[in-house]
């Protein structure tokens, strides 16, 4: 097996709040192939955003990298100084975010944001960035006549093909997709990530996509990690977590949300309760307190990291009774009534 | 903005409260104590100052006491050229200065509260004839107004109050209206109305307690226009001889030669005292806008 | 075009609040205390004059109808006899405005390139020491009247240092042929720089806040953090990013700003013996030269609603998400 492009290791992000902090990602370990994409899922404020744009190095103002390693191309860009960082940023790293319409510069044209990250950052001439610009148009899909039109000028999902563009200015190695499809209706959800997974497989690219809808993992992710309150739930191949799930977390996940190729999964069900306060979390395993499956162990001890299949791993005291649970897990009323 | 809880308290009790007076922010803390220090000078000023402020002193010579230095012969901040206690004129600036400042700060505040309750509440036509004399307040240049007015008649320190009334509550009412708009906007006020409240009931009970804290602000904006346009004003000449005030002080320094003569003892003082009451009032306002839009940032 | 639309009917508005306020003028200086004949003639006028007019402004007749010969005179840009230069105060006027708008623009200018840069600075250096000095030091000088500014620093730089001439435009006898010849001269740049300077004291707080609280917003903007992730220099995330955003609002209050400084003149002007429009308005009100006082005042007016326009359209301009609607 080829070493993965980036690795993760033990990550640590905390906020400071009030007089104190609070740590929002608390030691997430995981690995991102070459050439596939790699999904991040999990509830909001469970971290995932924050280990995305970690990996940029780009956070809050009140927030620090408190510990860990994050191994890029055999550098730990963790440690190195700012100025070093500042150059692999769009070149070799590159962001697609949430929301275009709030990322794009309102007051310039995009052709004008293209040529700045082509010229500043990619030291081409002005002619050489036209060109490019107009390549990147092609790729993913928009008229190069559009090129002169402001951001407001165009529909949300243009916009985020505009952003996906940009992204892939410089031919960077690594995308990181901040719920890129979230802000956008069902039709077009699946345009952007068909062309998303297009994109990444022409170019060869890995591509780290953020999301909170599981759906979305299933459509386009080659493996997933799944986050729960700051820390790593489940981790594995897309197909194994999503079908063979064996965090419970992962199996609730799966019940929430509705298939985005259309097809019904039969009742959604929700998770009772909400993620815990990260000011204060509980002292076993995170989900313990809204865990069907729960025992006296779990609310003490926190529960190890465990690889139980080839790339498979789960971070659960009852993993080994996995194919039981998710025959419990499957039927609603064992979700109503929290253990 | 939180609603105001209806406490069962006294009226007095519950209307300061709704002022909701800045009183955790430093600046506007130092503003409210500035203010406090001047209004007790304006109302002890016969104590305070050692002589009548228009009076032409005499040294014990029985020479005239033009131009003394601070401390000559006991003047504080010396004499004018003709003779008079800087100190003393100083003193009683203050009572003019607050009694314009509060007084068109009030009329501006009132008559700019009203409108913008009026067209905000009513909306309709009449909102559209008060917003378009605010439009024609906001084309009229101010200064040169008060001027041609304070030439027209006879010359008061109630010019700059009666000019203001006629021309600065069109900041206040804009602001005013489109809170007014954005309160009757809300649930509580269409529940009011099915529930057969009237009108003026309901903007007594719902909507006048919500903007008083911003008028308040428009209110303590003004004061500190108030006092510096009537510094113009007596300083270009067009004030009221009969009163002093701290514009007066400035005219007659510039119009006798303190600046030749190197007499900052003379217009310094005057100044240094407009520039504290105005800033005084534009911390009050600081802190009233971290209270009221916390979004700021500030 | 609706950008056009809206442009058109913000003139037509602006027009009407320009025909109020030329009503108002009328009626207070037809309306005013004494013989309502005073707003145009002067008694030491030989008869012929005096009567000329009279019919020039119909002043025999009633009042209604004065108002439209008022009106009519006005569009013809005829604003009657100065009492005191036996001139028209057109002329007068218009013979001044360029000394105003020198002074006004140029103190502008100077506040707004400071204000904004200050501003971009002390927004990008929020919480820090400096910003805690700097704020209360710009709020105090809005704080300050401007004609004792003026006074302080005619007192320093002038009267005590002797680095800069009291009052005026140019030194006697000085000739300078023609209009750039003038205003280029190191001799009326010295008699510029005392009031420009004391005018830029003064207006440098406008710009500095608002450029301050509209760069703490946009630094809060989605697209400054892409700009900091697409690995863009501090420079150009600072400037070429949130600075830009920030300035839209500025540079339209910058039309505003002249407005009030053409209110302001009036005081300074006298202060620094300025030969300009507002200095002329308090010299004409107190030898109650009123045709040349309305006049006076009529123009700063014109000035301000113009100014006010194009703030609009100067917004909608510079805004692409208005302009490319």
């Amino acid at each position: 097996m080829t070493e993965p492009l980036l690795s993760v290791r033990n990550l640590k992000v905390s906020y400071a709040v009030g007089g104190g902090s609070v740590d929002a990602v608390d030691g997430a370990s995981f690995d991102v192939p070459r050439g596939s994409i790699l999904g991040l899922v999990g509830e909001s404020g469970c971290g995932k955003t924050t280990v995305a744009r970690a990996i940029t190095r780009v956070i809050a103002d009140n927030a620090r990298i408190t510990g860990g390693e994050m191994i890029f191309e055999g550098t730990d860009i963790a440690a190195i100084p700012e100025r070093q960082m500042n150059a692999l940023r769009w070149r070799d790293i590159a962001f697609i975010p949430q929301s275009a319409m709030n990322s794009l510069d309102p007051v310039y044209t995009v052709e004008s944001q293209l040529h700045e990250v082509l010229r500043r950052r990619g030291g081409m001439d002005r002619r050489a960035a036209q060109a490019r610009a107009e390549e990147l148009f092609e790729m993913v899909g928009i008229e190069k006549s559009r090129l002169r039109d402001y951001p407001h000028q165009f529909s949300g999902g243009m916009r985020q093909r505009v952003a996906i563009a940009l992204a892939l200015a410089l031919n960077p190695k690594l995308v990181i997709a901040d719920e890129p499809v979230t802000a956008l209706d069902v039709i077009v959800q699946r345009q952007i990530l068909d062309q998303l997974r297009e994109l990444q497989a022409m170019l060869g690219i890995s591509v780290i996509l953020v999301t909170h809808d599981i759906s979305v993992v299933a459509y386009v992710c080659d493996r997933t990690v799944v986050m729960y309150a700051g820390r790593i739930a489940e981790e594995g191949p897309m197909e194994a977590v999503l079908t063979r799930p064996m965090h419970p977390y992962t199996m609730g996940l799966r019940n929430a949300f509705p298939d985005l190729k259309g097809a019904a999964s039969g009742t959604l069900t929700p998770i009772e309760g909400a993620p815990p306060n990260l000011a204060s979390p509980p002292p076993g395993c995170r989900f313990a307190p809204r865990c069907p499956f729960a025992l006296e162990v779990c609310t003490r001890a926190q529960p190890p990291l465990r690889e139980l299949a080839s790339g498979h791993r789960v971070a659960c005291h009852r993993a080994d009774e996995a194919p039981v649970l998710r025959e419990l897990a499957v039927r609603t009323e064992t979700w109503l009534v929290p253990a | 903005m939180p609603e105001l809880a209806i406490a069962r308290s006294g009226l007095p009790t519950r209307l300061f409260r709704s002022l909701r007076l800045p009183l955790n922010d430093r600046f506007a803390v130092f503003g409210l104590l500035i203010y406090l220090v001047f209004v007790v000078t304006a109302l002890f000023a016969d104590q305070i100052a050692p002589y009548d402020p228009t009076e032409i002193l005499y040294t014990e010579d029985y020479d005239l006491a033009a131009d003394m230095r601070p401390g000559q012969e006991g003047f504080i901040l010396g004499t004018t050229s003709l003779g008079r206690d800087v100190f003393s004129q100083l003193v009683y600036g203050t009572r003019s200065a607050l009694l314009i400042g509060v007084t068109a700060a009030f009329m501006v505040a009132l008559i700019g509260s009203l409108v913008g309750l009026v067209s905000g509440y009513f909306g309709g036509w009449t909102d559209a004839v008060l917003m378009r004399l605010a439009d024609i307040a906001f084309g009229i240049p101010f200064l040169p107004f008060v001027i041609v007015l304070a030439a027209f008649l006879e010359p008061s320190i109630w010019n700059v109050v009666l000019a203001m009334a006629l021309v600065l509550w069109r900041d206040t009412a804009r602001v005013i209206r489109s809170q007014v708009l954005t309160l009757r906007s809300r649930g509580y006020v269409d529940a009011a109305r099915v529930a057969g409240s009237s009108d003026a009931k309901i903007i007594l009970r719902h909507i006048a307690p919500n903007i008083l804290p911003l008028s308040f602000l428009y209110g303590s904006i003004a004061i500190g226009w108030a006092i510096l346009t009537e510094a113009s004003i007596s300083f270009l000449g067009f004030g009221d001889p009969e009163s002093i005030s701290w514009g007066y002080m400035l005219q007659d320094a510039f119009a006798s030669q303190a600046l030749a003569k190197q007499a900052y003892y003379w217009f310094v003082p005057p100044g240094l005292c407009i520039i504290l009451v105005v800033s005084a009032g534009f911390f009050i306002t600081r802190g009233y806008e971290n209270i009221l839009f916390p979004k700021l940032g500030r | 075009m609706a950008h056009l639309k809206a442009a058109l009917s913000r003139t037509l508005q602006l027009a009407l609040v320009l025909w109020a306020v030329v009503t108002i003028l009328f009626l207070m200086f037809r309306l005013m205390p004494g013989n309502p004949m005073a707003a145009y003639i002067d008694p030491t006028f030989t008869a012929e004059q005096q009567e000329a007019l009279m019919a020039q402004f119909g002043l025999d007749k009633p009042l209604w109808e004065q108002y439209v010969i008022y009106l009519g005179n006005l569009l013809q840009g005829e604003l009657g006899q100065s009492f005191r230069y036996r001139e028209p105060v057109a002329e007068r006027i218009l013979a001044l405005l360029p000394n105003t708008l020198i002074l006004t623009f140029t103190s502008l200018i100077i506040a707004y390139a400071f204000g904004i840069l200050a501003g971009a600075y002390l927004a990008w250096r929020r919480g820090s020491a400096v910003e805690k000095v700097a704020i209360p030091i710009v709020l105090t000088t809005r704080a300050m009247p401007e004609f004792w500014l003026g006074m302080v620093l005619l007192a320093i730089f002038s009267f005590w240092l002797g680095w800069f001439p009291a009052g005026g435009t140019r030194s006697a006898g000085s000739d300078y042929g023609g209009f750039w010849g003038l205003y280029t001269s190191p001799d009326f740049l010295a008699y510029l720089a005392l009031p420009a300077l004391t005018l830029a004291i003064y207006s440098q707080g406008l710009p500095l806040l608002l450029m301050r609280s509209n760069m703490l917003d946009v630094m809060k903007e989605d697209f400054v953090t892409m700009a900091r992730i697409k690995g863009l220099s501090t420079w150009t995330v600072v400037v070429r990013h949130a600075a830009r955003n920030a300035l839209l609002p500025v540079m339209t209050s910058f039309a505003i700003a002249v407005g009030y400084q053409l209110q302001g003149n009036v005081v300074v002007e006298t202060v620094f013996s300025w030969p300009g429009l507002g200095r002329e308005l308090v010299r004409a009100v107190s030898a109650s030269d009123y045709p040349l006082a309305q006049g006076a005042f009529l123009l700063i007016a014109v000035v301000v609603i113009l100014m006010n326009l194009i703030a609009d359209l100067l917004y909608s301009l510079l805004d692409p998400r208005v302009s490319h609607a």
